[in-house]
């Protein structure tokens, strides 16, 4: 691991302002913040731990926990709550056995709740890595899962 | 001066006064969590909603982001206001355990007042509560996250104003969570104050954990006795046992807040192993027995040996109740002066730094605060008087420049240009500073020269030259410099060159900066009290060895904690006729005294102590003393043993008994003994008239009288340069005598380090935290080294802490030679 840091630090000034795109970069390596990471960040830019555990929990972008291969997030929005967005997720959910924020034991799915992906004509819509499902129906979830999951 | 208008009540404030902080002036509390006077707004809970009626604000806007302004008009109560107040502490509540019944905050709990002055009784909330993990912080404080109304409070405290990095605030939204990174002991040593500031229970005091209710307490405004600042607390006490420190505010010496030793010492007054009874050639006896028996021999060796062959022994932990009489006996009896200090240097240092303090020079630790410039020589704060360094961390807020001249690796919440010299280089830069700014100084060189003498200031390093024009052009351009001035590690001289230059910045700036750290408690009435040179304990040895001292009378004091040189001590004390012993711990000299009279803490009788600012402050008793009804009872409640005194309760204060000692056996009454204070010191009449919650500064007016200065010949620096200097130095804990025996402290304390500079380190082949062995004469000490850079080369600083046997080197030599200095083999 040190390897690695030191690698992504090394694009980076060792100073407080940096403090963001080096995580960012951490997550791009490791999928998530890993806690020794985060210190050694801390160390990195100068600021205390606390202060990294609260700038990363502060932004929804940065994961705490190891994400699985694929991400699935469901949109929760106002056009797909109105389309039964609320039924797509209660599907996948008993399908995956896993809450939103919550990946599979065998680190293939995590599943993520979204406001609004912008797709509201598609309604009710759902994200499976790059691929953008709409009009989902329920009963066809377990395919586009198998379909475009590795 | 803002005029407004409060609920139909005018008022006018300084420019600057929130609207809150002007309705509390008028006596009406806005209800608050985040507002703090200490801490400022954050406009965080929105509790402290009012109605602004007329002005440049209209509407519900929050008293604690709004300046009072001309023509306000506000109103607290306007129906509009208390709604929204009410729903602001109803959802403040939503997720609130309302585990009051098992929560230490409760009965003292700001979330549980402002609940009910909210005007929120039932909860209409049915959803799931959000929870939290807690995390072990340490000895001092538990935490409860579940309870916690996110004011920021904590935070604030802690990073903003006590400076300190650890804990801080984390996560979003209504997840807001207050903690560590990881769980672990809290890094700051004034981490206690969360208790008092959290408004409710997230943070609470673990030593005072399920003891009791705020109501069932016997709450005292107190005194704190753990260092010479003096800071103002609230004690409690219940069955007989005290169980709790509090900060209290205290205008001009701490502020709002304490530091963790002055909070968690308290332990020691509760020890079972206390000295309770008093005893007689190891067989338990009443006191008055004892005191019989002690007067008896004191008499005796008085008539045989001369009166000059008894000698006192106190210590600045003694009040001035005590150490008045003390002097007051030992004048009448023709004994020895009680002998305070440990050490003649320190003695000499301290009524040096006592007799150059006066009315126009002293600071006190609030006005330090607004202090521009600030130059400490000889002090470590953080370690040596705590509130100090938080007093100057808000100097450094309102970016004063500071700067510490010391030869320690000193570490502080605030940023300063540490310049590490060693402790002889000390008093000749100080020389040189004041040289070089009166130089400067032409047009007042004349009225400077009066007070100016001529110094013999040592060959400095060539380096340092820079670094001391820099200092003197900063003390030129600064408005309100003072300086700070330590009397443990430095030389005799230095408290007397530290005053010089404070004595010529009053002329140039006309305002108080001399601010001195004496090394304890009551120090201060220890000098004003001593006789003219006093004499220090290593005195009183040398006369026993001679056989000029056959009986000691131990007043309040160990000497085996502070006397360089145990085995040397112990032949002494065998040597003695009578060895009696008065005090409340149980030390080693109560151990093999002869006659042991115990006596009360400054908790179950009070006292006066003055601190280094020369400030008397006098407090009352919190319980009136016996032994705790825990341990009477055996852990059980309620006690099954009853009688018609209470257990341990004959013992009393230590002017007491000691007057009953010498014979006077009815001038023991508070009224008597505030004459004898007054006649002992005139300066201590005003005790008499003022009542115990004031204080008042006990200095000479006249600044212009020249100060009488004696030459002493200060200790040299090394020469040879294979050797290391030894500086003994005190810590935050485990040196500070009292502190020493609370469970709680000792639970919590580290390692002590031994720490010697990077390069003295490098030959010898140690690196940081290797255990070293140090071989002496006297014996050997094992202890692990702390090896910085940020320190004096050419010293060694070796904590006097009680894990670590430094009384075992023997002599303390000046000099430890390289080569006794070894890495050793354990690990």
């Amino acid at each position: 691991m040190k390897e690695q840091l030191d690698q992504i630090f090394s694009r980076h000034h060792g100073t407080r302002d940096a403090l963001i795109p080096v995580l960012q970069d951490i997550q791009a390596e490791y999928g998530y913040l890993p806690p020794e990471a985060m210190e050694a960040a801390a160390r990195f830019c100068r600021v205390a731990p606390v202060e990294v555990y609260g700038v990363s929990t502060f932004y929804a972008q940065f994961k705490f926990s190891p994400v699985g291969r694929n991400l699935v997030m469901v949109c929760q929005g106002t056009a797909c709550h109105v389309m039964g967005g609320a039924r797509v997720l209660e599907e996948v959910q008993s399908r995956l056995g896993i809450r939103p924020g919550q990946t599979t034991a065998d680190g293939r799915f995590t599943l993520e709740t979204v406001a609004c992906i912008g797709a509201c004509a598609l309604a009710p819509a759902m994200v499976v890595n790059k691929d953008t499902f709409g009009r989902v129906k329920p009963e066809k979830i377990m395919e586009m899962l198998n379909g475009s999951g590795s | 001066m803002p005029r407004l208008v409060i609920d139909d009540l005018q008022i006018e404030v300084p420019e600057g006064t929130k609207v809150i902080e002007a309705a509390e002036r008028l006596g009406i509390m806005i209800p608050r969590f985040c507002y703090h006077k200490a801490l400022g707004s954050a406009g965080a809970c929105r509790m402290c909603a009012v109605k602004f009626i007329h002005g440049p604000f209209k509407g519900l806007q929050m008293s604690c982001m709004i300046d009072a302004q001309d023509g306000m008009v506000v109103s607290t109560t306007d129906e509009e206001a208390v709604a929204f107040r009410r729903q602001v502490i109803e959802w403040l509540m939503m997720n609130h355990p309302h585990d009051c019944p098992v929560c230490d905050e409760g009965g003292q709990c700001l979330l549980q007042d402002e609940t009910v002055s909210g005007g929120h009784g039932l909860r209409r909330y049915p959803g799931r509560k959000r929870t939290y993990h807690d995390q072990y912080l340490g000895e001092f404080i538990a935490h409860e996250m579940n309870r916690c109304i996110h004011c920021y409070r904590c935070s604030r405290f802690y990073q903003d104003f006590a400076g300190y990095r650890d804990l801080g605030p984390m996560q979003i939204a209504n997840r807001v969570y207050f903690g560590r990174f990881r769980d672990g002991p809290l890094e700051s040593p004034f981490a206690g104050n969360l208790v008092d500031i959290c408004p409710t229970g997230v943070y609470t005091d673990r030593s005072s954990r399920y003891k009791a209710r705020r109501w069932d307490l016997q709450r005292v405004p107190f005194l704190c006795i753990h260092c010479s600042l003096g800071c103002s607390t609230v004690a409690s006490a219940r069955y007989r046992e005290v169980v709790r420190i509090e900060a209290r505010f205290n205008e001009s010496v701490n502020g709002h807040f304490i530091c963790d030793r002055g909070r968690f010492a308290y332990p020691y007054a509760n020890l079972a192993d206390r000295p309770r009874r008093a005893r007689v050639d190891g067989e338990d006896a009443s006191l008055a027995e004892a005191v019989r028996a002690a007067s008896g021999r004191l008499d005796q060796i008085s008539m045989n040996a001369g009166p000059d062959a008894v000698a006192l022994v106190a210590s600045d932990r003694c009040s001035l109740e005590t150490l008045a009489v003390l002097k007051r006996i030992s004048r009448e009896k023709g004994w020895r002066h009680p002998a305070v200090f440990p050490r003649p240097d320190l003695e000499h240092k301290t009524r040096r730094a006592v007799s150059r303090l006066d009315r126009r020079l002293a600071v006190s630790m609030r006005e330090l605060e607004s202090a521009d410039f600030i130059l400490a020589v000889g002090i470590d704060p953080v370690h040596e008087a705590p509130m100090l360094a938080l007093a100057l961390r808000q100097a450094f807020r309102e970016d004063a420049g500071i700067v510490v001249m010391d030869p320690r690796p000193v570490s502080a919440p605030f940023d300063f240009d540490h310049v590490a010299i060693a402790p002889a280089e000390i008093g000749g830069c100080l020389s040189r500073i004041t040289e070089a700014l009166s130089a400067l100084q032409a047009d007042s060189a004349a009225q400077g020269k009066e007070t100016r003498r001529p110094e013999a200031a040592g060959p400095l390093r060539a380096d340092l030259d820079s670094r001391i024009a820099g200092i003197v052009e900063r003390l030129r351009g600064s408005r309100n410099p003072v300086i700070v001035c330590g009397t443990d590690i430095v030389r005799d001289s230095t408290p007397d060159r530290a005053a010089d230059l404070a004595r010529l910045l009053l002329q140039l700036k006309a305002r108080p900066c001399l601010f001195f750290v004496l090394p304890g408690p009551n120090s201060f009435g220890a000098v004003l009290l001593a006789e003219s040179p006093g004499r220090s304990f290593s005195d009183v040895v040398q006369d026993i060895e001679q056989g000029k001292v056959k009986a000691l009378l131990v007043v309040e004091s160990d000497p085996f904690k502070n006397f360089p040189d145990r085995e040397r001590l112990e032949r002494a004390l065998d040597r003695l006729d009578l060895l009696a012993a008065m005090d409340y711990l149980p030390t080693s000299v109560v151990g093999r005294a002869h006659i042991v009279l115990p006596t009360c803490t400054v908790f179950e009788c009070g006292g006066s102590f003055i601190n280094q600012e020369g400030r008397v402050q006098r407090v009352e008793p919190v319980h009136e003393g016996g032994i705790p009804v825990h341990q009477v009872s055996g852990g059980g409640h309620p006690p099954r043993v009853f009688s018609h005194e209470v257990p341990g309760g004959e013992i009393e204060a230590a002017w007491r008994t000691a007057l009953e000692v010498a014979g006077y056996t009815n001038a023991r009454d508070n009224l008597s003994i505030l004459k004898i204070m007054a006649e002992e010191h005139p300066g201590f009449a005003r005790c008499r008239d003022i009542p115990t919650s004031r204080s008042f500064r006990v200095l000479p007016d006249a600044g212009d009288r020249p100060p009488v200065c004696e030459e002493t010949g200060d200790r040299a620096a090394p020469e040879a340069a294979d050797t290391l200097e030894v500086v003994l130095v005190d810590r935050f804990f485990g040196t500070e005598e009292l502190s020493g025996y609370s469970p709680v402290i000792q639970n919590a304390d580290s390692e002590p380090l031994v720490f010697l500079h990077v390069r003295d380190a490098e030959p010898l082949g140690i690196a940081h935290s290797d255990w070293i062995s140090i071989a002496l004469e006297g014996g050997g000490l094992e202890v692990r080294a702390g090896v910085s850079a940020q320190m004096a080369e050419g010293v060694l600083v070796i904590p006097r802490h009680r894990l670590l046997e430094w009384q075992k080197l023997g002599p303390v030599p000046a000099q430890i030679p390289f080569g006794r200095i070894s890495r050793a083999g354990k690990e």
